[in-house]
């Protein structure tokens, strides 16, 4: 025991320095130093340092020329042993064996002193850097944790925020690949019609872009399938990734779009499965995204609603300044004059022309389309009949004069019917055309009702048509009812149409009444009839007429 | 971005530039690391890691990125991070990055920061 304690000492301190270089090194793996190291002490041929990685012992560091060769004996107890010239020694610390160490060519003698020594002590290096990499290991494992549920809080924060979908699906697929350590991923999403909206992908596509459509993931569960490869994921083959992960993107039972990422990674290059863990952090990015993704499509309907509700209120305003403020006064003649849009805006519009001579020019007109286009169009036709009114002779000119101007200056490619009467109080004589118009109502003063039919095709529909003027006189007390389609074709529920007939019937059944009572009550009457069925065409109405002469106190 | 993590380097005396393009994972992280240790062989004693058009990163990335940050360390070393998008920024910091090595806006304030220090 005297001896050997100094011997020992000695020893130790002979491998201390052997160490020492080794060990401060940096170049290398430790294992690689220590194998080193081991070698130069003892003097051997060759050594090799054999590690456990999940449960086999793998060669981790060779030392000398031809070192590869020397292999680990399946060992069965923890005692150094010698196999032909190689001494193997475990190396061991706290009841733990952290390695074996094959050293070549040491004598018997040799191999029985140094083998506790290099047993305890490499044994208690690999011990603490295995514990020291297990730390880190679990250290880095918590902080990726971390990562992910910061994530998951970043996202929500993000997405809430972002309502450009593009970069929304970029920020979802992105962290989605990223922190399921995925190679490759991909993120569609489909319009409300199941058509594809966008798709984004990384490290390439695992579907044709078509394909999407029709992958039928089961409703709010992600999909594990870790033999992609050569086994469809619900029942879609994905021939480009060996192991896939699947979840769809939905809110309410509604299909927005599909998340997948594919081949998880290890640092040693295998492509590692799928866990549950991992589907349950991409169900959660797909949730995530659903919300903020069906927020970003609510926010962009309100704008466009936000937009358009806007642009029809300009347009109205427009089309309210178009429409006469008031009626003219003319001798002779009685006027009254509504217009009803259904929506903001409308496609109808009217008009009346005090002229020379106590004559009366008008118009009722119906532009084809709604909104703003029919506005826009019904303020240029409004331009061209102020334009054009004192310029043409007789009526048929300027509605060719219109029409003309409509070619030449209107936005849009569209056409309208449109009914303009010329009337001349004195003689009763109306000189009209009607351009396409519903058949305007004629009711003479003896009851019966005379209907003016088209003259000519629309306005703006042929190029270079013409139109026939018509003449009609009327007598004292006839009534004109000039109106457009939305009054006579104005529905009921049970989707009977208003019709002309009815529309006869109110007029003549109001003949004796005030025309702007009259004009009240038929629109009253198609309002009764349709009662809460929307309408979806505008209703104008013009009536005229011609007044029974003042009785002259000096007459007879 | 690129699909595959590209990796560019340039010298400015003692000062290596990796600039990246990609995401970095097992193949951008070890062309990384194979860049960095050739210009830490060649002598550069400080890198600076240009990710400016990288937006991500996984966690094996992180884990080479670690690899390297010790290599540089144990070489008594500098490593300076730039351009990094706010997500990657955070990443770092959790996971530990950021403690040694800094983190500046741009190249031009790394490059300075490592340079004469």
């Amino acid at each position: 025991m005297t001896d050997f304690a100094p011997a020992a000492a000695s020893r130790l301190a002979g491998l201390w320095k052997a160490l020492e270089e080794p060990l401060r090194g940096v170049d290398r793996p430790l294992p690689a130093r220590l194998a080193q190291a081991a070698v130069s002490w003892t003097g051997a041929r060759r050594g090799a340092l054999y590690l456990r990685e999940r449960d086999l012992w793998v060669r981790a560091a060779v030392a000398g020329d031809g070192a590869e060769e020397l292999e680990l004996p399946d060992f069965s107890s923890s005692r150094a042993a010698s196999r032909e010239d190689t001494l193997w020694i475990p190396l061991a610390a706290e009841g733990e064996v952290h390695g074996h160490l094959g050293l070549e060519g040491l004598s018997a003698e040799e191999g029985a002193e140094l083998a506790p020594f290099l047993g305890l002590f490499l044994g208690s290096l690999l011990g603490a850097h295995r514990f020291s990499r297990q730390v880190k290991e679990a250290d880095f494992e918590v902080r990726t944790r971390l990562v992910e549920l910061e994530s998951l809080y970043d996202l929500g924060l993000s997405l809430g925020g972002q309502l450009d979908v593009s970069s929304l699906a970029d920020e979802v697929l992105f962290r989605s690949i990223s922190l399921t350590d995925a190679g490759k991923g991909t993120l569609a999403l489909f319009h409300e019609d199941g058509r594809l909206l966008l798709e984004r992908s990384l490290g390439g596509q695992l579907l044709p872009p078509e394909g999407f459509a029709s992958w039928q993931l089961p409703e709010g569960d992600a999909v594990i399938n870790n033999a992609a490869a050569s086994v469809p994921t619900a029942g879609v083959r994905l021939a480009s990734c060996a192991k896939c992960l699947a979840v769809p993107i939905s809110v309410a039972g509604r299909r927005l779009g599909v998340l997948a990422v594919a081949d998880k990674e290890s640092r040693d290059g295998r492509v590692l499965d799928f866990t549950p863990a991992d589907a349950r952090l991409l169900s959660l990015f797909a949730n995530q995204a659903a919300a903020a993704i069906e927020t970003a499509r609510l926010h962009r309907a309100a704008i466009e609603q936000e937009r358009i509700e806007r642009e029809l209120e300009l347009a109205a305003a427009i089309q309210r300044e178009i429409l006469p403020r008031s009626l003219p006064e003319v001798t002779g003649v009685e006027l009254a004059a509504a217009s009803l849009p259904t929506r903001q805006v409308g496609g109808d519009y009217y008009d009346l022309f005090p002229l020379s001579r106590g004559r009366l020019g008008f118009l009722v007109a119906d532009v084809s389309g709604k909104g703003v286009p029919a506005a826009l169009l019904v303020s240029t036709v409004h331009a061209a009949v102020h334009l054009q009114i004192d310029e043409a002779k007789t009526v048929a000119e300027l509605v060719a004069r219109i029409d003309r101007h409509l070619r030449r200056y209107a936005a849009t490619r569209k056409f309208l019917t449109m009914f303009f009467g010329l009337f001349e109080p004195d003689s009763g004589l109306l000189t009209y055309v009607s351009a396409g118009h519903n058949p305007a109502l004629l009711l003479r003063g003896s009851g019966q009702t005379e209907t003016l039919g088209a003259t000519g095709v629309p306005v703006g529909m042929f190029p270079g048509s013409s139109w026939r003027e018509v003449r009609v006189t009327l007598s004292p007390g006839d009534l004109l009812c000039v109106y457009t389609d939305g009054l006579t074709e104005a529905v009921n529920e049970q989707e009977e149409e208003f019709g002309l007939e009815r529309l006869s019937a109110v007029v003549a059944g109001g003949r004796e009444k005030p025309v702007r009572e009259l004009c009240d009550r038929i629109l009253e009457k198609v309002a009764d009839f349709a009662r809460e069925m929307p309408q979806y065409d505008d209703q104008t109405l013009l009536l005229l007429r011609r007044s029974e002469p003042p009785v002259d106190p000096h007459a007879g | 971005m690129s699909e595959v993590c590209r990796v560019a380097a340039e010298r400015r005396g003692n000062v290596a530039i990796l600039s990246t393009d990609g995401y970095i994972n097992n193949q951008g992280g070890e062309e990384i690391a194979r860049q960095a240790y050739a210009q830490l062989e060649s002598g550069a004693s400080a890198l600076v890691l240009n990710l400016e058009k990288t937006r991500i990163v996984n966690s094996i990335g992180i884990s080479i990125l670690i690899e390297v940050l010790e290599k540089v360390m144990d070489r008594k070393g500098q490593l300076a991070f730039c351009g990094l998008t706010p997500t990657i920024d955070k990443t770092f910091r959790i996971m530990g990055l950021a403690q040694y090595a800094a983190i500046y806006p741009t190249e031009a304030e790394a490059i300075r920061a490592v340079a004469t220090a």
